[in-house]
């Protein structure tokens, strides 16, 4: 209504007393650059799958997907060929699931405790030592399933003739230490996010702690601790090196742990490794079997994206 | 017209409220002041309620005092809280109410720095004696929080939650349906017993988090500031439901609501943070009495000036 803006208008003829924008050309390149890097892993995706379809396609061409998926015999390198796939899927399934009934006890365990009873300075302890632990080389993991466990179950089995030198149990379960600081750190996390209003109200209530870790906040982070647990299931599924040295190298279906058996991944790395020539057979078995292992991780993924997405939306 | 009321016009209204007080019916003429001030209309009809007797004291707190590490939060507090009744507990912000509240369900032991120094007794029996378990304290002394706090279940949940925890038998249904009447929510909510709790108003939320509290069948239900979160409608609900059970339960309620203070309270404690000779500043109770005392006739000038700063 008053004359309060004529006193602060600039008297050099400038019609506004709001400062002109001025193209920022430092914050542009700035976010050019970071979309570059954002596209590089979307790009990298992309590229693989490119590069995975058309010798996959091929050898789809001359074995049938049916005789792929549930063929029991899988000996792609010798002759006569077989191409079932199903002793390397029950080999990663096997190990995979061996690791889990490891990490998931073990994992959640060290999540509730160092989230519901852990003092903070404890916590502060711990946490990083237990994200350290997933640093370690997963070879160091295998060779110490290998070299060290194996031969300890061997010592001390009970009966019978115990594991073999290559064996699922080994591998499984050094596969499971190795996804505990997966587990434990995201479950953690999820755990944490959970407002202590939720704690106090239970508290009150008269719960104790295990109580409010169960019953409260537990259910509360549960669609990021299935989220935890599915990476944890998507890193052993694609671990190669630990199943590559301690359970073998020799398709075998069965369901017996003790025995040696080889994984998706582990059949990619040897063969991989031998100097198959582009475009036999052999070459392309290669390629149809990571199709394979893409999908089953890929779907993994989306399953865990789709839990921590539901997940946020927990406490609005 | 406009402007902030001065501290005149203040005295001028509290005035006006005591005389009300004393001779029962409101007469605008006794405040010059009264067509301008907005409250003037509304104090008038603040009836102070009687103050049953403290003969049977739930809480005798006796020189007590409560630290966080090195620093103390409230310092030698004594007074007694009697038996089914309501007990506010006011003062400004930071001098030690949420504190001195969460000392009587033992809150306070969840928080690794707290400590607690000197005497509370519940009906007697040392609140923290050693053999005494905080976990049965809390089933016995229920507790309702500033915020909402509903859990992420559904209301059914929420009120068989303590019921269950302390592995109660019986009908679960029949419990869940008399806790929500009791708790006057009941017909509100009986068509969705299923749907979760955060689909609830604030207002129904905070009722939701009253009832589940009844549900375990506590003695004493103690609130932090239970109606700050809510508008003036959810919160004369809340104020009914407190008077209702006030019949049955001791309730303990900090608020920074002068006016809920004196409408609902049949005590009030005053509580402020004083700064000692060594600088170091701490909670302390100023004045403790019958609430239409504290309001019509404090004996420490602090409460007064507290309560005319604030009330109106
Ligand atoms: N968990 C805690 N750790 C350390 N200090 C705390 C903690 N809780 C409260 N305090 C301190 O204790 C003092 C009293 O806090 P308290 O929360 O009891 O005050 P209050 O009277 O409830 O305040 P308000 O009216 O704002 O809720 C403050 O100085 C506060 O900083
Ligand atoms: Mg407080």
């Amino acid at each position: 209504m008053t004359s309060t803006g004529s006193g602060r208008r600039v008297a050099s003829g400038s019609p506004g007393f709001l400062k002109r924008s001025q193209p920022r050309y430092g914050e542009k390149a700035v976010k050019v650059l970071l979309v570059a890097a954002s596209l590089v892993s979307v790009l990298t995706t992309v590229g693989i799958v490119i590069a995975l379809i058309p010798p996959a396609a091929e050898f789809f061409g001359e074995v049938s997907f049916g005789d792929f998926i549930t063929g029991t015999d899988w000996s792609p390198l010798f002759k006569p060929a077989h191409f079932g796939v199903l002793p390397l899927v029950t080999g990663t399934l096997m190990v995979t699931l061996i690791a889990l009934l490891v990490a998931v006890p073990l994992g959640l365990g060290a999540a509730v405790y160092l989230s519901e009873y852990a003092r903070p300075r404890v916590r502060a302890f711990f946490k990083p030592i237990l994200e350290v632990l997933a640093g370690i080389p997963t070879v160091v993991y295998g060779f110490f399933a290998l070299q060290a466990l194996t031969p300890l179950l061997q010592d001390i089995w009970p009966g019978g003739e115990g594991p073999q030198v290559f064996n699922a149990l080994s591998a499984g379960f050094v596969m499971g230490i190795m996804i505990i600081p997966t587990i434990a750190s995201l479950s953690e996390d999820a755990m944490n996010a959970v407002p202590n209003d939720l704690r106090d109200g239970a508290f009150a209530l008269g719960s104790s702690r295990m109580q409010v870790a169960t019953r409260v906040v537990f259910p509360a982070a549960l669609s990021g601790i299935v989220a935890a647990i599915v990476l944890g299931v998507s890193r052993a599924i694609g671990e190669t090196m630990i199943v590559a040295i301690a359970a073998g190298g020799r398709p075998n279906l069965s369901f017996d742990p003790l025995e040696g058996m080889q994984t998706m991944t582990a059949f990619i790395a040897a063969a991989g490794i031998g100097d198959l020539p582009t475009g036999t057979i052999g070459y392309q078995t290669i390629f149809a079997v990571g199709s394979l292992l893409f999908v089953m991780t890929l779907v993994m993924n989306l399953v865990s994206i789709r839990l921590v997405r539901r997940y946020r939306q927990v406490y609005e | 017209m406009t402007t902030e009321p001065s501290r005149r016009i203040q005295r001028l209204r509290r005035r006006a409220l005591r005389s009300a007080q004393t001779a029962a019916v409101a007469s605008p003429s006794n405040a010059p002041d009264a067509p301008d001030a907005p409250d003037s209309t509304t104090a008038p009809r603040v009836s102070f309620r009687d103050a049953p007797p403290l003969t049977t004291p739930v809480f005798e707190v006796g020189s007590l005092s409560v630290f966080y590490g090195d620093h103390e939060a409230v310092r030698d507090v004594n007074m007694t809280i009697g038996d089914r009744q309501i007990t506010a507990m006011i003062g400004p912000s930071g001098c030690g109410k949420s504190t001195m509240i969460r000392c009587f369900n033992r809150m306070n032991d969840l928080i690794p720095t707290a400590r607690v120094v000197g005497k509370i007794r519940y009906h007697g029996e040392n609140l923290y004696g050693k053999e005494v378990d905080p976990i049965e304290v809390r089933r016995r002394i229920g507790m309702v929080f500033q915020k909402p706090n509903p859990f992420p279940k559904s209301i059914y949940d929420n009120i068989a939650y303590g019921p269950r925890v302390g592995s109660f038998k019986g009908n679960l249904d029949d419990l869940v349906e008399e806790t929500l009447t009791r708790a006057a929510l009941w017909d509100e909510v009986k068509d969705k017993l299923k749907t979760s709790a955060l689909a609830l108003s604030g207002g129904q939320q905070q009722r939701l988090c009253i009832a589940r509290t009844i549900a375990v069948k506590p003695e004493v239900i103690l609130m932090d500031e239970p109606c700050s979160a809510l508008d003036p409608i959810a919160t004369a609900k809340i104020e009914d439901l407190m008077e209702h059970l006030a019949q049955e339960f001791t309730i303990v309620v900090v608020t920074h609501n002068m006016q809920q203070a004196a409408r609902v309270s049949h005590r009030t404690a005053f509580f402020t943070s004083d700064v000692d000779v060594k600088g170091e500043r701490h909670g302390r109770l100023v004045e403790y009495d019958e609430t239409e005392r504290i309001f019509s006739n404090p004996s420490d000038q602090r409460t007064e000036d507290y309560i005319s700063g604030r009330f109106g």
